[in-house]
């Protein structure tokens, strides 16, 4: 069963996606801030990681940058879910170094599985 | 004999007739005559005033000294009788001296050299020191010479040429008459050549203080300006130029300077033909410098014939105008995000539970599950409207919308039916919440704003805290005469930079804080609200993690 660490701090969309996954047959390990995000990835070792960028602690770019620094971590794929389209946001999460990212509010919950299988694919 | 006596009284008679006829003629003559020469002397006064103010008006529409002079020596001859009429003018830097000579009766090559001599005298003398007069640059003009004649100056008048106490040069009249020139014609010459003087005294006077008056405008401007010509050389800039652009103090600026402070962001040069060409202005919107930006416009000019002379360029500060509008669009981006996160959640939830629902499987954690997603889009929607409704406030407050509902109640009875609705909120946080008021205290506010208000401050003061307690206080201060609301927490604290931005519809407090629901605008709100009142609102902390009171008044 492919090991999924989600870090989103909204516990509605967190819930949502959490139970998205588990009947894609996830194993899911919902974190709330970048701080638990990080240290769920390092315990859990993950297949895939899935990051919102708003989180309290360290944000979802922070959280990118700490994974790709640590050698053991940084080449577990990164999804990177936001609400915000700006260009500036962009450049930031590209150059974060992350396998992609989409925008929260054009996805249903089946469109997010279905990205996360294909980054799992790869 | 009686014949003869009466004959002599006779010629006695006539002769004494004839006497007094004779007398009587004699003095009608020169009576007569007196009156021709006043009469002459009178017409001669009235012309040479005539001529003066002509002088006077036709110097006034020139500057040039040589015409000056020109125009000075033809109205002498009109008044004065000479043989010859010369002028020489000293150059304004280097260069030759100017002689003129116009010979209106034949005189003989020595005269003039005397001439000459008489007015080198004169001007050393006024100069007190000998003037070289080897350089000159002659002209003559008038009837050819005659060297057989053998007339010598014999009268002559010098007058100096002093225009804003500057000697200029020298005029003379000198005729082979002796006697010819008195009091009255020195007098003449004098008053012509004063009156020139005169008017280009003040023409130039006047053209000094219109330059100093431009040069005083575009000194105090704050816009940069300056001037090219055709040949891309840069005829006037004021300092606002140099700073805008940034460039070094205190040394000359070219055309150079300018041109390379804005290479790679306009091409200045390019843009002034553009200009000079289609004869119209051109603006660039925005260049964008190292720390400020600027708005161009380049303006064609053209003098009065209508000729090119080149182009003058304005530089406007634009920098704030930008900046604004750089924070609007933060703004702007900042509510879309804060709109799309519960519209996700709403968007998410109903998928879950359609497929709940859809998937026939019943059962009570279904239940559950169907409860809570519900639950979910409720709290999204709730969470939406909040925003909405916040959204539509500000903008009624920043159009000066706002209406109020203005009743008389007692503040401490809306204070404390707020404080009774959050006791279950502080109490689920182990939050003491206490509210300390006087009995009564009556004013006129809208209910549902004040209790907006009171609202925004409990909530934020729950939501920031996580231990301890939060005090409401009202007191009323008579000499004042405004009632006090003072909101104190335990919690977070806000920093000294935050504090003067709290209120503030733009700058939004760290993305740390987000964990923390909320609009992120209620204070912004309530701000509206107190104000609309005509009170106000401040905050206090003493730094992070040390609390913090929010505070409004209201007038009594």
């Amino acid at each position: 069963m492919p090991k999924v660490v989600l870090a989103e701090d909204d516990k509605l969309i967190s819930a949502s996606l959490v139970q998205g996954f588990q009947e894609a047959g996830f194993e899911t390990f919902p974190a709330y801030d970048g701080e638990e995000a990080i240290a769920k990835v390092r315990e859990n070792k993950p297949d895939v990681v899935v990051l919102d960028i708003m989180m309290p602690k360290v944000d979802g770019i922070g959280v990118a940058w700490e994974l790709k620094a640590d050698a053991a971590l940084s080449h577990t794929p990164i999804l990177m879910l936001t609400n915000m389209s700006d260009s500036d946001t962009v450049s930031k999460i590209m150059e974060a170094g992350v396998t992609d990212y989409l925008l929260k509010s054009d996805q249903s919950i089946d469109q997010v599985v279905q990205k996360v299988k294909e980054v799992l694919a790869r | 004999m009686l014949a003869s006596i009466l004959l002599f009284l006779d010629f006695l008679l006539l002769a004494v007739v004839f006497f007094f006829y004779f007398r009587h003629a004699l003095r009608e003559r020169r009576r007569l005559q007196g009156v021709a020469k006043q009469s002459v002397q009178l017409q001669q006064k009235i012309y040479q005033i005539q001529v003066l103010q002509e002088i006077g008006e036709r110097i006034g529409y020139s500057l040039d000294t040589n015409k000056i002079t020109e125009i000075i020596t033809n109205s002498v001859g009109a008044l004065l009788d000479y043989d010859t009429v010369s002028f020489i003018l000293f150059p304004e830097h280097g260069g030759e001296v100017t002689y003129r000579v116009h010979v209106h009766n034949s005189v003989p090559h020595q005269f003039l050299d005397e001439v000459k001599q008489k007015m080198v005298q004169a001007t050393s003398l006024i100069c007190g020191q000998d003037v070289n007069l080897d350089k000159l640059d002659e002209r003559m003009t008038g009837t050819i010479l005659d060297d057989h004649l053998t007339a010598r100056p014999e009268s002559y008048v010098n007058v100096p040429i002093i225009i804003s106490e500057k000697l200029l040069g020298m005029i003379n009249i000198a005729s082979m008459k002796k006697f010819v020139y008195g009091v009255d014609e020195a007098g003449a010459l004098y008053d012509i050549t004063n009156q020139a003087a005169t008017a280009v005294a003040k023409l130039e006077n006047v053209l000094e203080n219109e330059k100093g008056r431009l040069a005083g405008i575009l000194y105090s401007m704050t816009d940069g300006v300056m001037m090219v010509d055709l040949q891309n050389q840069l005829q006037v800039y004021n300092p606002a130029v140099v700073d805008l652009l940034r460039l070094p103090v205190g040394k000359d600026i070219t055309m150079f300077d300018i041109v390379d402070a804005l290479a790679g962001k306009v091409d200045l040069r390019t843009k002034i033909d553009e200009a000079i060409q289609k004869h119209m202005p051109i603006t660039v919107p925005e260049v964008t410098l190292a720390d400020n930006a600027l708005e161009l416009t380049i303006t064609p000019v053209r003098d009065r014939q209508g000729e090119d002379r080149g182009a003058s360029v304005i530089f406007h500060d634009v920098t704030s105008e930008k900046s604004l509008e750089k924070l609007r669009q933060e703004f702007t981006a900042m509510m879309v995000h804060e709109l799309r996160a519960p519209l996700t959640a709403v968007r998410w939830s109903s998928e879950s539970l359609l497929k709940s629902v859809g998937s026939g499987k019943p059962g009570a954690l279904e239940a559950e599950k169907i409860k809570q997603g519900i639950a979910t889009i409720d709290t999204a929607t709730i969470n939406m409207l909040d925003l909405v409704n916040d959204l539509l406030d500000v903008a009624k407050i920043e159009a000066g919308k706002f209406d109020l509902n203005l009743q008389e109640y007692d503040l401490v009875e809306i204070i404390r039916a707020q404080v009774e609705t959050f006791q279950a909120q502080a109490e689920q946080k182990h939050l003491a919440l206490e509210l300390i008021a006087p009995a009564h205290c009556r004013l006129k506010c809208d209910k549902v704003r004040i209790s907006q208000v009171v609202d925004n401050l409990l909530s934020n003061a729950i939501k920031y805290t996580d231990s301890g307690k939060i005090d409401v206080n009202v007191s009323v201060e008579e000499d004042k005469k405004r009632a006090v609301v003072a909101v104190k927490d335990s919690g977070i604290g806000v920093s000294r930079e935050d504090l003067n931005q709290l209120y503030s519809k733009f700058k939004q407090l760290t993305a740390s804080d987000r964990s923390r629901k909320g609009t992120g605008l209620g204070l912004v709100v309530s701000k509206g609200i107190v104000e609309a009142h005509h009170g106000q609102v401040w905050a206090e902390s003493a730094g992070e993690n040390m609390g913090s009171t929010f505070f409004f008044s209201l007038p009594l």
